[in-house]
C-alpha cells in the first residue's frame, strides 16, 4: 500500500525543493507549481479521508526508526480528530494558492513558505512521536514570521515579533512537557500512541506538564490572557497569511489540547477541569466583546477567533470534567467539529476582507456603505459567511457548537453563561453588515468591481462547505464520532 | 415522495430555481406554493383520518431529527401553506414595479420553507435550526429595501431582540433533552418537576421575544420597514405565530406556575400593545401592534390552561391579520404612505378593498358569525373558567374593548375624508388574494368544530362569555367610531405614543451595556497590548546590556561568534536585518519571567 500520509505530509516540501532548484523561475510558473503541488497534497488528504480511521487508536500508521536507542522514531498516522484537521487544512492551502495566484512580489520565496507551512502543518496533525510533533510544530512558527514580515502590511516588523516571541516562548514549556513523558514512560519511547494508551504521569508530575502543555497550547489558541499577540499578527499578516494562521495554526493549540493535554494527562486534566474551563469562558466572552468594539474588518474578525476558539476549549474541558461517556462525547464532537468549522467559515470572512482591502485599501467599516448594491457577490458571500460565524442552523458552525453547549448545561451549567456570546457575535456582525453592506451606496466606491473568476474559485468551495457541513453534518460527524466515542480516560 | 417531503421542499427547490435561474420569478414561485400548499392539505387530510407521517433525518450523533404530522402539526402547516400561498399572489401584483423580484421571491419561499419545517419538527434541533431560520428570513426581508433610510437598523434590531430572547430556547432545549436523554419533541413533554418549570419559563423567553411580547413588542411594529406581503406574511401564520405555537406545543408539560406567568405576560402585552395600537398614527404600526395584542390574548388562552382556544384564536387571527395587512397594501399603494394623515378616505377611493379590510376589521374585533367571534368566545370562556378567572377575564376583556376600539378608528379614517383615486398597477391579483383570505377570514368558524373534534379535549361553552365579549366588542367598535383616540387614551397618550418603552427600553437595557463592556474589553486590550510591548522592550534594553557587557568582557570568541550569528540572519533575510538574535535575547529573558510567575501562581494557590 501507497505511504499515502508521508506522501501527503511531504509533497509540499517536494514542490518547494522544486521552486528552490529551478533558477529565477517566473511567477506564473511557481503559482502553477504551488496550485499543482497543493492539489496533488489535498487529493492525498482525500485518499486519507477515504480510507477512514479505526474503531479505536490510530489508522493509516506509518513508521521508519530514527533513534532506537531513545524510542524516536518517525512516526504518523491520524485517527477521527486529527484527520478532518489534515484534510481542512489541505484544502485551505490549496484555495490559498489560488487566492495568491496573483502575487508578483517576490513569489518564488512566498510560495516556498507557503509549501513549508504546509508540509509543517499537516506534520503536526500526523505527527505520532513527540519529537516529530515538536519539530513540525515549531517550524510552522518560523514559516509564519516570514511570512508576516515579508508580506505583511505596514506595522508588520513589529506584529511579526510579536508572534515569534509569544509563540516561540510558549512552546518552550511543551518540549519541557514532552521530556517529562519521555522520562516518566517505560520503557522510554517517543511514541505518543504508548502516551495515550498509557499515561506515563501521575500526580504531581503529570500536573505540571499538563500546566506546561497548556501554557503552550493556550499562547497558541490564543486564551485570554495570552491572545494579544493574534490581533496583531492577523492585521498586520497579507490575507494569505491570515486565512492560514486562524484557519489551519490555531488549530494547533486545540488540537494538543485534546492530543497531549486531555490524553496524555487525563487525570490532572479532569483535576483542573474547572480552571480550564473557566479560561474557556472568559476567551469566548472577552472574545466577543473585544470584537464588538472593532472598527476594523480585520481586527473584528480577528477577535471572533478568539470567541470561537473559546467555545473549543470549552468543549475539551467539558469533556475532560464529565463522568458520563455519553457527555464526554458530545463534548469532544462539538469541539473537533468547531475546530473544522471555524477553519471554513474563518478563512472564508479572512479571505472576503483581503478582497474588500484589495479593492479599497481600507477596512475601516464607517469608510462603507451601500456595498450590497454595487458588488452583490461579495456582500452576499460576506452575509453568508458571516451569519454561519454568528451561529445560524443550517450553517457550519451550528451543530459543533449545539453540541459544545448542550454538553456543558449537562455538566457545569454555570458554564452556558458562554452562549451569550452568540448574541454579541450576532450583534457584531449585523453591525458589520449594516455599516458595509447596506444602506445607501456611497459614491467613492462607485467603480468598485465585484468578485473576479479566481476569486470566486477560491471562495466557493469554502462557502459550500459551509452549508454542507451545517446541512449534514454527519460526513465529517460520523468520523470524529468513531474515534471520540472509543476514547478511553 | 413523502407529503411531509413536498411540503417543505416544494417551496424549499422553488426558492433555489429562482435563485439559480434568476427568471420568472413569479412563475416558480406560485408553483412552489401551490404544490407546497397541496401536499400541505393532503397531510392535514391524512392526519385528520388517522394516519399519522413520521420521516426521521440523520443528524447529531444520537440526536436524530424528525418531522412530524400530526393533527396539530398538520393544521398549522395548512394554514402557512395557504396564507404563504395567498400572500404571493398579491406580491405579484404588489411587487410589479420593483426590479429586485428575484430576490424578493426567493426569500419569501425560503421563510415559508423555513416555517413549515418549523411547525411540522418532530424533534427540538430541527425546530429551534428552524426558528432561527425564520429570524434569518425576516431579517433579508424586513431588510429588502435595505438602501432605504431606517430599513437597515429596522432589520437589524428584529433579528437582534428576537435572538436574545432565542437564548431562552436553546438552554431550554439543552435542559429538556439533557433531561429525557432524547431530542424528541413528544418524548420531552413527559419531563416534569423543576426541569420542566425552568425550560417553560426559558421557553417563554424566547416565545415572548418571536411573537413580540412586552416588554420585548418594540421591534415588530418597527419591522414595518419590509414590504407590505411581507408584514401580511411576518404578522399572520408565520414570525410572530412561532413563539405561540411553542407554547402551544409544549402546555402538556408546562407547570402551574409557569402558566400563570404565561397568562400574566399575555395579559399586560394584550392590554399595553392595544393601547399601543389606538394612538398610533400610522395604519401598518396599529396592525403591528394590534398582532402583539392578539397574541398576548392567546397567551392568556395557554396560561388559562386551553392551549385549543389559543389555536383557534391563531387560526382566524392569520387569515384577519393578513387580510388587514393585504388592504392595508392596497391603501399604501393608492396614497404611497401608510400614515393617517394620508389615508383620509383612502377607503372610499376602492370601496371593495375597503369592505373586504372592514369585514376582517369585524372579524379581529370579534362579531358574529366572523371567524374572530368564535376564537374569541372560546378564550373569555377559558379565561372564565380558569383559576384565576377574575385577573384574566378582566384582561381579555379589556383587550376586546381596545381591539374594538382601535379598528373603529382606522374604519373611521379610511372612510372620511376627500377621494383620490390613483391607478394602482397588479391590482387584480392583490384583490384575488385578498377576497380569498377574507371569505376564509370570515367563514372559519363554521371549522371550528371539526377542528376541535381533532383533539380530545373539549372547549369550555359558556353563554355568559359570549354575551361578556359581544358587549366589549360593540362598546369599544363605538367608542373607537365616536370618540377621538386621545381622549379615549387620555393620561396614557404619552406613554402609548413611547411604545412603553421602559426607560428607553431595548437601547438602555441592552445595547448600551453591551457596547460599554466591550469598550472596556477594548481598553483592557490596548494595556495588555502595551505591556507585552512594554516587557519585550525590556528584553530589548537588557539584551542590549548583556552584549555590552559581552563585548567588554569577554574575548573576541564569542564576540565573532555573535557577529557571525547576526550576518547570517541577515543574510537569510535581509529584511530582518539582525533582528533574530536579538528575539532569542527577549525570547529567553521573557520566558524566564513568565515561568517566574507561573511558578509563583502555582506555589501561591
Amino acid at each position: 500500500m501507497l505511504p499515502i500520509v508521508s506522501i501527503t505530509v511531504f509533497l509540499p516540501l517536494l514542490g518547494a525543493l522544486l521552486i528552490m532548484v529551478l533558477r529565477r523561475p517566473p511567477p506564473g510558473v511557481v503559482h502553477a507549481i504551488g496550485i499543482t503541488t497543493s492539489g496533488l497534497t489535498l487529493l492525498g488528504g482525500v485518499l486519507m479521508w477515504l480510507r477512514g480511521v479505526n474503531d479505536s487508536g490510530f489508522a493509516q500508521v506509518e513508521q521508519i526508526d530514527w533513534m532506537p536507542s531513545i524510542g524516536a522514531a518517525y512516526r504518523v498516522g491520524v485517527d477521527g480528530i486529527s484527520l478532518p484537521l489534515v484534510l481542512l487544512s489541505a484544502l485551505l492551502f490549496f484555495i490559498t494558492f489560488i487566492y495568491s495566484a496573483k502575487l508578483r512580489e517576490r513569489a518564488p520565496a512566498f510560495v516556498v513558505l507557503m509549501l513549508l507551512l504546509e508540509t509543517t502543518a499537516i506534520g503536526t496533525f500526523t505527527a505520532l512521536d513527540g519529537i516529530l510533533f515538536y519539530v513540525f510544530f515549531e517550524i510552522s512558527l518560523v514559516s509564519m514570521y516570514f511570512m508576516i514580515a515579508g508580506w505583511g502590511h505596514e506595522d508588520r516588523q513589529r506584529a511579526a515579533l510579536m508572534f515569534f516571541i509569544y509563540t516561540f516562548l510558549g512552546s518552550l514549556p511543551l518540549l519541557l512537557a514532552i521530556l517529562g513523558l519521555y522520562l516518566g514512560s517505560d520503557p522510554h519511547t517517543f511514541d505518543m500512541r504508548a502516551w495515550i494508551d498509557n499515561p506515563p504521569l501521575a500526580g504531581a508530575a503529570a500536573m505540571w506538564a499538563l500546566v506546561a502543555m497548556l501554557f503552550t497550547f493556550a499562547v497558541k489558541t490564543p486564551v485570554f490572557p495570552l491572545h494579544t499577540w493574534l490581533p496583531a499578527a492577523h492585521v498586520q499578516a497579507p490575507t494569505a497569511g491570515s486565512v492560514i494562521l486562524a484557519g489551519v495554526m490555531l488549530k494547533f493549540g486545540t488540537y494538543g489540547l485534546v492530543r497531549f493535554s486531555l490524553q496524555m494527562t487525563p487525570d490532572a486534566f479532569h483535576e483542573a477541569g474547572i480552571v480550564i474551563l473557566t479560561f474557556g469562558v472568559i476567551a469566548a466572552l472577552y472574545g466577543a466583546f473585544a470584537a464588538l468594539a472593532q472598527s476594523d474588518l480585520k481586527r473584528l474578525i480577528a477577535y471572533t477567533s478568539v470567541n470561537h476558539m473559546g467555545y473549543v476549549i470549552v468543549g475539551v474541558a467539558i469533556a475532560g470534567l464529565a463522568l458520563d461517556p455519553t457527555v464526554r462525547t458530545i463534548a469532544l464532537d462539538g469541539a473537533v467539529l468547531q475546530m473544522v468549522s471555524h477553519g471554513l467559515v474563518t478563512s472564508a470572512l479572512f479571505l472576503l476582507v483581503g478582497m474588500l482591502q484589495d479593492r479599497a485599501h481600507t477596512r475601516e467599516m464607517d469608510q462603507f456603505g451601500g456595498l450590497l448594491q454595487l458588488t452583490p457577490v461579495l456582500g452576499w458571500s460576506f452575509m453568508l459567511a458571516a451569519f454561519a460565524s454568528l451561529g445560524l442552523p443550517g450553517l457550519a458552525h451550528f451543530p459543533a457548537e449545539f453540541q459544545i453547549f448542550l454538553a456543558t448545561l449537562q455538566v457545569e451549567p454555570m458554564a452556558v453563561i458562554a452562549i451569550l456570546g452568540i448574541v454579541i457575535t450576532a450583534g457584531l456582525y449585523l453591525k458589520a453588515i449594516s455599516q458595509v453592506f447596506l444602506g445607501e451606496a456611497n459614491d467613492r466606491w462607485s467603480d468598485m468591481k465585484d468578485l473576479n473568476r479566481r476569486e470566486i474559485l477560491a471562495l466557493a468551495p469554502l462557502l459550500i462547505l459551509i452549508i454542507v457541513v451545517g446541512i449534514a453534518p454527519s460526513w465529517v460527524l460520523d468520523i470524529i464520532h468513531k474515534t471520540t466515542a472509543a476514547l478511553q480516560f | 415522495m413523502n407529503l411531509i417531503f413536498a411540503t417543505i421542499l416544494a417551496p424549499l427547490a422553488a426558492a433555489m430555481l429562482i435563485l439559480l435561474l434568476r427568471r420568472i420569478p413569479e412563475v416558480f414561485a406560485l408553483s412552489g406554493a401551490t404544490i407546497g400548499l397541496l401536499a400541505s392539505l393532503a397531510l392535514l387530510a391524512d392526519t385528520s383520518a388517522g394516519v399519522s407521517h413520521e420521516i426521521q433525518l440523520p443528524g447529531l450523533p444520537n440526536l436524530p431529527l424528525s418531522l412530524v404530522a400530526t393533527p396539530l402539526t398538520a393544521l398549522l402547516s395548512g394554514l402557512v401553506a395557504i396564507i404563504g400561498g395567498l400572500v404571493v399572489v398579491y406580491a405579484i401584483g404588489y411587487m410589479k414595479r420593483d426590479d429586485e423580484k428575484v430576490r424578493f421571491f426567493a426569500t419569501m419561499l425560503l421563510f415559508v420553507a423555513a416555517m413549515q419545517t418549523l411547525v411540522l419538527a418532530g424533534d427540538w434541533i430541527l425546530l429551534l435550526a428552524a426558528w432561527e431560520l425564520i429570524g434569518l428570513a425576516s431579517y433579508l426581508l424586513i431588510g429588502f429595501w435595505f438602501q432605504r433610510p431606517g430599513v437597515r437598523s429596522a432589520a437589524t434590531r428584529a433579528f437582534l431582540y428576537t435572538r436574545s430572547a432565542d437564548l431562552g430556547l436553546y438552554i431550554g432545549v439543552f435542559i429538556l433533552i439533557a433531561d429525557a436523554g432524547s431530542s424528541n419533541i413528544t418524548t420531552t413533554l413527559n419531563t416534569g418537576g423543576g426541569a420542566a418549570t425552568a425550560a417553560g419559563l426559558l421557553l417563554l423567553v424566547a416565545a415572548m421575544g418571536k411573537s413580540a411580547q412586552t416588554p420585548l413588542h418594540d421591534w415588530l411594529q418597527r419591522a414595518m420597514a419590509g414590504p407590505t406581503p411581507v408584514s401580511a406574511l411576518l404578522h399572520s401564520a408565520t414570525l410572530v405565530a412561532a413563539g405561540a405555537i411553542l407554547l402551544i406545543r409544549t402546555a402538556p408539560m408546562l407547570p402551574d406556575q409557569v402558566l400563570l406567568v404565561i397568562g400574566i405576560v399575555g395579559g399586560i402585552t394584550t392590554l399595553v400593545t392595544g393601547l399601543i395600537a389606538l394612538g398610533e398614527s400610522d395604519l401598518k404600526r396599529t396592525l403591528a401592534a394590534s398582532t402583539s395584542s392578539q397574541y398576548g390574548l392567546m397567551l392568556v388562552a395557554v396560561g388559562a390552561g386551553v392551549p385549543l382556544a389559543a389555536l383557534l384564536h391563531l387560526l382566524a387571527h392569520a387569515f384577519i391579520k393578513s387580510s388587514l395587512f393585504l388592504g392595508a397594501g392596497v391603501f399604501q399603494h393608492s396614497r404611497d404612505s401608510t400614515a393617517f394623515s394620508e389615508l383620509h378616505g383612502a377607503g372610499r377611493d376602492r370601496p371593495w378593498i375597503f369592505f373586504g379590510f372592514a369585514v376582517a376589521a369585524l372579524a379581529l374585533t370579534g362579531i358574529p358569525p366572523l371567524s374572530g367571534f368564535f376564537s374569541k368566545d372560546a378564550i373569555i370562556a377559558a379565561a372564565l373558567a380558569s383559576s384565576y378567572a377574575p385577573l384574566f377575564t378582566t384582561l381579555v376583556l379589556a383587550s376586546t374593548l381596545l381591539t374594538g376600539a382601535y379598528m373603529a378608528r382606522s374604519l373611521r379614517i379610511l372612510w372620511q375624508g376627500n377621494t383620490a383615486h390613483h391607478n394602482i398597477t397588479g391590482l387584480a391579483w392583490m384583490g384575488a388574494a385578498l377576497a380569498c383570505l377574507v371569505i376564509l377570514a370570515a367563514i372559519l368558524g363554521a371549522a371550528f368544530p371539526a377542528i376541535e373534534a381533532m383533539f380530545s379535549d373539549p372547549l369550555p361553552a359558556n353563554n355568559v362569555a359570549m354575551m361578556l365579549g359581544l358587549v366589549a366588542a360593540v362598546v369599544g367598535l363605538t367608542l373607537g367610531w365616536f370618540v377621538p383616540a386621545q381622549h379615549l387614551l387620555g393620561p396614557l397618550r404619552p406613554w402609548s405614543q413611547r411604545s412603553f418603552a421602559i426607560a428607553g427600553g431595548f437601547n438602555t437595557w441592552m445595547v448600551r451595556p453591551a457596547l460599554a463592556i466591550a469598550r472596556s474589553c477594548e481598553r483592557l486590550e490596548r494595556a495588555l497590548y502595551n505591556r507585552v510591548l512594554a516587557l519585550g522592550q525590556l528584553g530589548l534594553s537588557l539584551g542590549q546590556a548583556v552584549r555590552l557587557g559581552d563585548e567588554r568582557g569577554i574575548d573576541g570568541l564569542i564576540f565573532s561568534l555573535v557577529r557571525g550569528v547576526t550576518s547570517l540572519g541577515s543574510r537569510a533575510r535581509r529584511l530582518q536585518s539582525g533582528l533574530i538574535h536579538r528575539e532569542l535575547v527577549i525570547t529567553v529573558v521573557v520566558t524566564t519571567l513568565i515561568f517566574a510567575t507561573l511558578l509563583i501562581s502555582i506555589l501561591t494557590f
